[in-house]
């Protein structure tokens, strides 16, 4: 008896070893993945590697793994959120209008974010209070956003945000642009609160069994609550970078922000399952889904087709991850 | 007249361990044969054998005369033959009509199109089969659960089914509708059906049974007519000849001892009568009795998954209410559930992970110390004696016995007084097992703690508790002392039908 279960003993760890060296071969392997892409279209294109088309990047993924730190959480613990492209823009117009009423960056700003945060609150007691299930409540919510975005401002852009350069086009000591640094911010806050926080641990556990966590005692909707408003939180301060950088507010932008943002966390590696994943996954995830999008730009495909290889990424990534599990 | 059913020497192993070991078994028609056995006596590989779900390794087998080939008998040669299963966790379509689950995978169809007259007609004519009388077009998940088993019986009958199988077909039911089945088995056993009936309800055996077989590791015991047979000869016929049972454990623990938990009148849906109970410090009470019979409930209740909606609670003396899992956590009671997977543990998690999180819950401010959390959860490995490979193993890969200990550890660590364990040894090893029952013992040494220890297997409830309540039929029908009480008088109370059959 005691021989087995030394045995036993000595078999599991060898087995629980081999699997968190693949899990880590996942993170390792999507950079890998990304440096190669980076190879291929450096080689398809001299342009992709000119300084020009790097900042570009760098803008362009800002405001994807702001929204896809968001969405890190939420994908967490075992939820989604549809709604984040219409909250981008109706966030954003509010707080353009703000802007434009009362001519103060920052009210402006801190308006910006703390509608996505309200929206994010909205989807959250949805979620809980409600109990509509995660992916009914925020797509209804993507409908509500819109519409309001466009209500708001009666369909027109608002322009001459020429105040709002600075978060998108500005640069700090004239070398290392805002949007980076907001996004280096968000991402450290992000980690951190994941680690050490113990919000970030019961998003983990929400995401694992959220039966267990009920009967641990965990106050399971108040978690859920927050994570979907720092979800649109998040949002919210992504859409005051996308502004900056185009000087104008479009009631229609954000569109398809979704499924780059959902992309960007999946891709990384997390779970589709919730319990599995981090944001620094989601920021290589996030950078990968950018560099795709900008290959495609600077190769002369057709945008429209970005589309479709968007769609086609993420379900391969969910593809791979089932795959990956049934071994 | 050809037996309805003839099996012999029907032998089966798993894994090299022999569940049965050459059993006979015949059913005449007309006829209800009991099966009876304790948990793991061999009822159910037996009955899954006939209905082809296993194959068995030796034996033969008839039905109506005609030989069965078991090497390749399956489900769909079994039903083909007219063999039926009543199931206990009814498989009927909740959101189809009562003729829709009636004709279900065989409606009448003309050139694509169903034809509803007909399929009203076949309904109408099966419910009157059973002498059910609802509308065919109620959907099923409006029907009482004993009219679905009614129901479930119509189904198999309009399969031209000639065996019914019925396994603890009453575990649900009222006494009314207890009857009213009885009433059905009987109108239906003349028309060339016969039945096998499990139950652990030894009363109502001899109110429905024709002949009685009681199956016991693996072999059949005996089969005798249920008129004369003797319930005490029979329990003893099921858990063999050590009948006596007494523990040999000293006295429970001395009465004064300040009170842990008091309950009273705990009332909500899940019980028939109101609930008292009374846990002292230090006390390690066992709550058993057979499936449906409101174990789980009680501990549901009692840690506020299912608040109580009347009742008065006393913890430690000071009273309190429990409505939400969060508020019993808060003052101290920990639940280990029956299914530690489902809802006890997060299995892609660590283990520091899982042992830490109520803990976390009951913490306060945003932050959480993590070399705390690691030095508190290795000095639960080392005191739960733990085998895993590290802090951050993934639970999923632990065994069962190992999971349990983690799910102990969640509880340890918040420092939790009262510990309400549902079936914590159930899928555990029995080496395991002493390990579980240690730490059950070393748990209420310590100053002011207390177990409610939920077990349907009697001789482990036996072993460990101090005192002993036997619930069924969702209430609490007999206080004993272990010391002074036998495997015999627990499976008594606890099958018995009601407060009124006291006498056996």
């Amino acid at each position: 008896m005691n021989e087995l279960q030394q045995t036993r003993v000595g078999a599991w760890p060898r087995a629980a070893l081999e699997l968190r060296g693949l899990f880590r071969n996942q993170a390792v392997s999507m950079l890998l993945i990304l440096i190669l892409l980076w190879a291929v279209l450096g080689f398809l294109s001299p342009y992709f590697f000119t300084v020009d088309n790097l900042f570009e990047i760098t803008l362009q993924t800002a405001v994807i793994a702001i929204i896809g730190a968001g969405m890190t959480f939420v994908i967490l613990s075992g939820g989604i959120d549809l709604s984040v492209g219409s909250v981008f823009a109706s966030s954003a117009v509010v707080g353009g209008l703000v802007f434009t009423h009362t001519h103060s960056l920052g009210l402006a700003l801190f308006t910006t974010a703390g509608t996505g945060a309200l929206y994010g609150l909205a989807n959250g007691l949805l979620i809980t209070a409600l109990r509509v299930p995660p992916f009914i409540g925020t797509l209804g919510m993507m409908g509500i956003a819109r519409g309001f975005a466009l209500i708001f401002v009666n369909g027109v852009p608002i322009y001459g945000l020429e105040r709002y350069k600075f978060i998108g086009q500005g640069k700090l000591f004239q070398v290392i642009p805002v949007p980076t640094v907001i996004v280096l911010v968000v991402f450290v806050l992000g980690y951190l609160a994941l680690t050490y926080t113990r919000f970030g641990r019961f998003t983990y556990v929400i995401g694992s069994n959220i039966e267990a966590a009920r009967l641990s005692g965990i106050p399971v909707q108040r978690v859920q609550v927050g994570i979907y408003m720092t979800c649109g939180l998040l949002t919210g301060i992504a859409s005051t970078i996308e502004a900056g950088r185009l000087a104008t507010i479009q009631p229609a932008g954000g569109n398809g922000y979704e499924l780059l943002a959902i992309g960007a966390v999946i891709i990384g590696g997390a779970s589709t399952f919730g319990g599995e994943g981090s944001v620094v996954a989601t920021l290589i995830g996030a950078i990968i889904v950018t560099t795709i999008r900008n290959g495609l730009n600077i190769l002369g495909v057709n945008a429209f087709w970005q589309y479709v290889v968007n769609g086609l990424v993420i379900i391969g990534a969910v593809a791979a991850d089932q795959f990956r599990r049934r071994r | 007249m050809d037996k309805l059913l003839e099996m012999s020497g029907i032998t089966k192993s798993f894994y090299g361990v022999r569940v049965l070991k050459g059993v006979d078994l015949d059913l005449d028609t007309g006829e209800v044969h009991v099966l009876l056995g304790e948990n793991g006596a061999g009822k159910s590989t037996l009955i899954k054998i006939l209905c082809g779900a296993y194959r068995a390794d030796e034996g033969s087998m008839r039905i109506a005369g005609q030989p069965v080939d078991l090497a390749t008998h399956d489900p769909r040669s079994a039903e083909d033959a007219g063999v039926a299963t009543v199931y206990q966790n009814f498989h009927l379509v909740p959101h189809l009509s009562v003729a829709e689950n009636l004709s279900l995978g065989r409606f009448v169809h003309q050139r694509g199109l169903i034809r509803w007259g007909e399929v009203y007609d076949h309904a109408r004519e099966a419910l009157a089969r059973v002498d059910l009388a609802v509308d065919p077009r109620t959907p099923v998940s409006r029907l009482p659960v004993s009219q679905k088993q009614m129901l479930e019986i119509a189904i198999a009958l309009s399969k031209k089914a000639r065996i019914l199988i019925m396994d603890e077909p009453t575990a649900a039911l009222s006494r009314r509708e207890t009857e009213a089945l009885f009433k059905t088995i009987r109108d239906i056993t003349p028309k060339g059906i016969g039945v096998i009936y499990i139950s652990h309800k030894l009363e109502e055996v001899k109110q429905v049974g024709d002949r009685i077989s009681v199956l016991r590791d693996g072999m059949k015991i005996a089969t005798l007519k249920a008129r004369d047979a003797d319930l005490g000869q029979v329990i003893s016929l099921m858990i063999g000849k050590d009948l006596s049972g007494k523990g040999s454990r000293d006295a429970p623990a001395a009465p004064a001892r300040p009170r842990a938990l008091e309950v009273k009148g705990l009332k909500n849906r899940s019980f028939a009568a109101p609930v008292d109970l009374t846990i002292s410090e230090g006390e390690i009470l066992g709550v058993t009795g057979l499936v449906g019979s409101g174990k789980t409930e009680l501990a549901r209740s009692l840690f506020g998954i299912d608040p109580a909606v009347e009742g008065e609670f006393r913890l430690h003396g000071r009273p309190v209410r429990i409505d939400s899992p969060r508020t019993a956590v808060s003052v101290g009671i920990g639940y280990l559930s029956e299914d530690r997977d489902v809802d006890g543990l997060c299995l892609n998690l660590g283990v520091k992970e899982n042992v830490s999180l109520v803990a976390l819950s009951k913490a306060r401010g945003l932050f959480f110390s993590i070399p705390a959390e690691k030095r508190a959860a290795s000095d639960l490995i080392t005191s739960l004696g733990l085998k895993v490979a590290g802090l951050s193993q993934q639970v999923k890969y632990l065994s069962g016995g190992n999971k349990q200990k983690v799910v102990f550890g969640k509880w340890l660590s918040a420092r939790c007084r009262l510990l309400i364990l549902d079936e914590p040894t159930m899928g555990i090893d029995v080496g395991a097992r002493g390990d579980i029952y240690g730490l059950i013992r070393r748990f209420v040494a310590s100053e002011g703690r207390a177990v409610v220890f939920i077990s349907s297997d009697v001789e482990e409830i036996l072993e460990v508790s101090d005192r002993i309540l036997v619930m069924a039929r969702r209430e609490v029908v007999a206080e004993l002392d272990p010391a002074r009480s036998s495997k015999q008088e627990i499976l008594q109370h606890a099958s018995r039908l009601s407060r009124a059959m006291d006498t056996v």
